[in-house]
Protein backbone atom coordinates (compact mmCIF):
# COMPACT_ATOMS: atom_id res chain seq x y z
CA UNK A 1 0.00 0.00 0.00
CA UNK A 2 1.09 3.54 -0.73
CA UNK A 3 1.97 5.63 2.30
CA UNK A 4 -0.42 8.42 3.16
CA UNK A 5 1.51 11.54 4.16
CA UNK A 6 -1.46 13.75 5.01
CA UNK A 7 -5.20 13.21 4.99
CA UNK A 8 -8.34 15.30 5.48
CA UNK A 9 -12.01 14.51 5.19
CA UNK A 10 -15.54 15.76 5.50
CA UNK A 11 -18.93 14.11 5.93
CA UNK A 12 -22.22 15.97 6.17
CA UNK A 13 -25.45 17.06 4.48
CA UNK A 14 -25.13 17.85 0.76
CA UNK A 15 -25.41 21.67 0.94
CA UNK A 16 -23.50 24.79 -0.03
CA UNK A 17 -22.06 24.90 3.48
CA UNK A 18 -20.45 21.51 2.79
CA UNK A 19 -18.59 23.08 -0.16
CA UNK A 20 -17.11 25.75 2.10
CA UNK A 21 -16.13 23.13 4.70
CA UNK A 22 -14.49 20.91 2.08
CA UNK A 23 -12.55 23.91 0.79
CA UNK A 24 -11.38 24.66 4.34
CA UNK A 25 -10.24 21.03 4.68
CA UNK A 26 -8.27 21.36 1.43
CA UNK A 27 -6.55 24.51 2.73
CA UNK A 28 -5.72 22.67 5.96
CA UNK A 29 -4.37 19.72 3.97
CA UNK A 30 -1.86 21.97 2.18
CA UNK A 31 -0.77 23.33 5.57
CA UNK A 32 -0.07 19.72 6.61
CA UNK A 33 1.72 18.92 3.33
CA UNK A 34 3.52 22.16 2.50
CA UNK A 35 5.79 20.46 -0.05
CA UNK A 36 2.93 20.02 -2.55
CA UNK A 37 3.63 22.53 -5.37
CA UNK A 38 1.22 25.45 -5.87
CA UNK A 39 0.18 24.26 -9.34
CA UNK A 40 -0.85 20.84 -7.98
CA UNK A 41 -2.76 22.39 -5.07
CA UNK A 42 -4.61 24.75 -7.38
CA UNK A 43 -5.60 22.17 -9.96
CA UNK A 44 -6.49 19.43 -7.49
CA UNK A 45 -8.51 21.69 -5.17
CA UNK A 46 -10.46 22.98 -8.17
CA UNK A 47 -11.27 19.41 -9.30
CA UNK A 48 -12.37 18.34 -5.79
CA UNK A 49 -14.64 21.38 -5.40
CA UNK A 50 -16.12 20.79 -8.87
CA UNK A 51 -16.90 17.16 -8.00
CA UNK A 52 -18.42 18.13 -4.63
CA UNK A 53 -20.45 20.95 -6.21
CA UNK A 54 -21.71 18.50 -8.86
CA UNK A 55 -23.11 16.33 -6.04
CA UNK A 56 -24.67 19.28 -4.18
CA UNK A 57 -26.28 20.58 -7.38
CA UNK A 58 -27.31 17.35 -9.07
CA UNK A 59 -27.46 14.34 -6.71
CA UNK A 60 -31.04 13.33 -5.90
CA UNK A 61 -31.98 11.18 -2.92
CA UNK A 62 -32.76 7.53 -3.69
CA UNK A 63 -35.39 7.32 -0.94
CA UNK A 64 -36.49 9.37 2.08
CA UNK A 65 -32.98 9.82 3.49
CA UNK A 66 -31.33 13.04 2.29
CA UNK A 67 -28.11 12.91 0.25
CA UNK A 68 -24.93 13.17 2.29
CA UNK A 69 -21.56 14.10 0.92
CA UNK A 70 -18.34 12.44 1.99
CA UNK A 71 -14.86 13.53 0.97
CA UNK A 72 -11.56 11.79 1.71
CA UNK A 73 -8.49 13.57 0.39
CA UNK A 74 -4.98 12.21 0.79
CA UNK A 75 -1.47 13.27 -0.11
CA UNK A 76 0.78 10.35 -1.11
CA UNK A 77 4.46 10.39 -2.09
CA UNK A 78 3.85 11.10 -5.78
CA UNK A 79 0.09 11.40 -5.97
CA UNK A 80 -2.94 13.29 -4.68
CA UNK A 81 -6.10 11.19 -4.28
CA UNK A 82 -9.67 12.28 -3.51
CA UNK A 83 -12.77 10.14 -3.06
CA UNK A 84 -15.85 12.33 -3.34
CA UNK A 85 -19.03 10.41 -2.54
CA UNK A 86 -22.77 10.97 -2.53
CA UNK A 87 -24.50 8.71 0.03
CA UNK A 88 -28.24 7.85 -0.29
CA UNK A 89 -28.14 9.09 -3.88
CA UNK A 90 -29.81 7.94 -7.07
CA UNK A 91 -27.70 6.94 -10.00
CA UNK A 92 -26.78 10.16 -11.89
CA UNK A 93 -28.66 11.01 -15.08
CA UNK A 94 -26.65 10.56 -18.26
CA UNK A 95 -27.17 14.29 -18.99
CA UNK A 96 -25.38 15.19 -15.78
CA UNK A 97 -22.38 13.09 -16.82
CA UNK A 98 -21.54 15.05 -20.00
CA UNK A 99 -17.84 15.82 -20.04
CA UNK A 100 -17.63 17.97 -23.18
CA UNK A 101 -17.20 21.74 -22.91
CA UNK A 102 -20.44 23.57 -23.86
CA UNK A 103 -20.47 26.66 -26.11
CA UNK A 104 -19.33 30.01 -24.79
CA UNK A 105 -22.89 31.29 -24.14
CA UNK A 106 -23.71 28.45 -21.72
CA UNK A 107 -23.91 29.34 -18.05
CA UNK A 108 -23.48 25.78 -16.76
CA UNK A 109 -22.24 22.35 -17.81
CA UNK A 110 -18.46 22.92 -17.65
CA UNK A 111 -17.78 21.13 -14.35
CA UNK A 112 -17.00 17.63 -15.58
CA UNK A 113 -14.94 18.81 -18.54
CA UNK A 114 -12.99 20.97 -16.14
CA UNK A 115 -12.40 18.04 -13.77
CA UNK A 116 -11.05 15.93 -16.65
CA UNK A 117 -8.68 18.72 -17.65
CA UNK A 118 -7.37 19.12 -14.10
CA UNK A 119 -6.55 15.62 -12.89
CA UNK A 120 -4.63 12.57 -14.12
CA UNK A 121 -7.47 10.06 -13.68
CA UNK A 122 -11.22 10.32 -13.00
CA UNK A 123 -13.15 7.19 -12.05
CA UNK A 124 -16.84 6.91 -11.20
CA UNK A 125 -18.18 4.06 -9.07
CA UNK A 126 -21.67 3.20 -7.91
CA UNK A 127 -22.01 0.72 -5.07
CA UNK A 128 -24.78 0.15 -2.48
CA UNK A 129 -26.54 3.42 -3.26
CA UNK A 130 -23.35 5.47 -3.09
CA UNK A 131 -21.89 7.36 -6.06
CA UNK A 132 -18.16 7.95 -5.78
CA UNK A 133 -15.80 10.03 -7.86
CA UNK A 134 -12.17 9.03 -7.49
CA UNK A 135 -9.80 11.76 -8.63
CA UNK A 136 -6.04 11.35 -8.79
CA UNK A 137 -3.30 13.72 -9.80
CA UNK A 138 0.31 12.66 -10.19
CA UNK A 139 2.68 15.17 -8.62
CA UNK B 1 -14.80 32.87 4.93
CA UNK B 2 -17.88 34.61 3.57
CA UNK B 3 -17.98 35.72 -0.05
CA UNK B 4 -18.67 39.42 -0.35
CA UNK B 5 -19.54 41.72 -3.20
CA UNK B 6 -19.65 45.48 -3.18
CA UNK B 7 -19.92 48.01 -5.95
CA UNK B 8 -19.11 51.58 -6.74
CA UNK B 9 -20.51 53.58 -9.65
CA UNK B 10 -17.75 55.68 -11.23
CA UNK B 11 -17.82 58.24 -14.08
CA UNK B 12 -17.61 55.82 -17.01
CA UNK B 13 -18.18 52.41 -15.46
CA UNK B 14 -19.34 50.58 -12.34
CA UNK B 15 -16.82 48.50 -10.40
CA UNK B 16 -17.99 45.34 -8.63
CA UNK B 17 -15.46 44.04 -6.11
CA UNK B 18 -15.45 40.32 -5.46
CA UNK B 19 -13.78 39.10 -2.27
CA UNK B 20 -13.28 35.41 -1.43
CA UNK B 21 -14.23 32.19 -3.19
CA UNK B 22 -16.44 32.56 -6.24
CA UNK B 23 -18.16 29.17 -5.91
CA UNK B 24 -21.71 27.79 -6.14
CA UNK B 25 -22.63 29.58 -2.91
CA UNK B 26 -21.35 32.98 -4.04
CA UNK B 27 -22.37 32.76 -7.71
CA UNK B 28 -26.07 33.70 -7.24
CA UNK B 29 -25.04 36.68 -5.09
CA UNK B 30 -22.74 37.96 -7.84
CA UNK B 31 -25.62 37.72 -10.32
CA UNK B 32 -27.85 39.68 -7.94
CA UNK B 33 -25.31 42.46 -7.43
CA UNK B 34 -24.51 42.84 -11.15
CA UNK B 35 -28.22 42.78 -12.05
CA UNK B 36 -28.78 45.53 -9.50
CA UNK B 37 -25.92 47.59 -10.96
CA UNK B 38 -27.23 47.17 -14.53
CA UNK B 39 -30.82 47.90 -13.46
CA UNK B 40 -29.50 51.06 -11.80
CA UNK B 41 -28.36 52.34 -15.19
CA UNK B 42 -24.69 51.28 -15.36
CA UNK B 43 -24.18 49.00 -18.35
CA UNK B 44 -20.36 49.14 -18.34
CA UNK B 45 -19.34 46.85 -15.52
CA UNK B 46 -15.90 45.82 -14.30
CA UNK B 47 -15.66 42.86 -11.93
CA UNK B 48 -12.51 43.35 -9.89
CA UNK B 49 -11.14 39.90 -9.01
CA UNK B 50 -8.00 41.03 -7.17
CA UNK B 51 -9.20 39.39 -3.96
CA UNK B 52 -10.75 36.29 -5.52
CA UNK B 53 -8.29 33.42 -5.33
CA UNK B 54 -10.75 30.72 -6.34
CA UNK B 55 -13.47 30.39 -8.95
CA UNK B 56 -15.29 27.21 -10.01
CA UNK B 57 -17.56 26.55 -12.99
CA UNK B 58 -20.56 27.97 -11.09
CA UNK B 59 -18.68 31.23 -10.56
CA UNK B 60 -17.69 31.24 -14.23
CA UNK B 61 -21.33 30.62 -15.20
CA UNK B 62 -22.37 33.63 -13.11
CA UNK B 63 -19.79 35.84 -14.85
CA UNK B 64 -21.11 34.70 -18.25
CA UNK B 65 -24.69 35.46 -17.14
CA UNK B 66 -23.58 38.90 -15.93
CA UNK B 67 -21.77 39.56 -19.23
CA UNK B 68 -24.98 38.76 -21.10
CA UNK B 69 -27.00 41.06 -18.80
CA UNK B 70 -24.58 43.96 -19.40
CA UNK B 71 -24.59 43.40 -23.17
CA UNK B 72 -28.38 43.16 -23.28
CA UNK B 73 -28.43 46.58 -21.63
CA UNK B 74 -26.20 47.86 -24.44
CA UNK B 75 -22.97 47.75 -22.47
CA UNK B 76 -20.26 45.26 -21.60
CA UNK B 77 -18.72 43.42 -18.66
CA UNK B 78 -14.98 43.10 -18.22
CA UNK B 79 -12.87 41.46 -15.56
CA UNK B 80 -9.77 42.86 -13.89
CA UNK B 81 -6.83 41.78 -11.71
CA UNK B 82 -7.34 38.07 -12.38
CA UNK B 83 -5.41 35.77 -10.01
CA UNK B 84 -3.67 32.51 -11.11
CA UNK B 85 -6.43 30.00 -10.28
CA UNK B 86 -9.11 32.09 -11.98
CA UNK B 87 -6.83 32.53 -15.02
CA UNK B 88 -6.38 28.75 -15.16
CA UNK B 89 -10.16 28.11 -15.11
CA UNK B 90 -10.73 30.74 -17.83
CA UNK B 91 -8.05 29.20 -20.04
CA UNK B 92 -9.08 25.55 -19.57
CA UNK B 93 -12.69 26.41 -20.47
CA UNK B 94 -11.60 28.67 -23.41
CA UNK B 95 -13.55 31.49 -21.79
CA UNK B 96 -10.48 33.76 -21.67
CA UNK B 97 -11.43 34.78 -25.23
CA UNK B 98 -14.93 35.84 -24.15
CA UNK B 99 -14.17 37.35 -20.75
CA UNK B 100 -11.25 39.65 -21.46
CA UNK B 101 -9.01 40.23 -18.46
CA UNK B 102 -7.47 43.63 -17.79
CA UNK B 103 -4.63 44.35 -15.35
CA UNK B 104 -6.76 46.75 -13.28
CA UNK B 105 -10.34 48.01 -13.03
CA UNK B 106 -9.20 51.48 -14.22
CA UNK B 107 -7.79 50.01 -17.44
CA UNK B 108 -10.78 47.80 -18.29
CA UNK B 109 -12.69 50.56 -20.12
CA UNK B 110 -9.64 52.73 -20.65
CA UNK B 111 -9.59 52.13 -24.42
CA UNK B 112 -13.06 53.48 -25.16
Amino acid sequence: MTDVIARRGFHGPSTGEAIESIHNELDALWDDASFVPDMDRMTFATAVIEAAANIVQHALPAAEKPVEIDVDISVRPSRLVARVSAFNAREPFADDMQASMPDSEAESGRGLALIEALVTTVTFERQDGTNTWILTRNT
Amino acid sequence: MQMQFSYEVKDTYAEVKSVGRLNMVAAPKLREVVNEVVAGGSNRVVVNLAETNFMDSSGLGALIGCLKAARQAGGDLRIAAVQPQVKMVLELTNMDRVLTAYPSAEEAFGDD
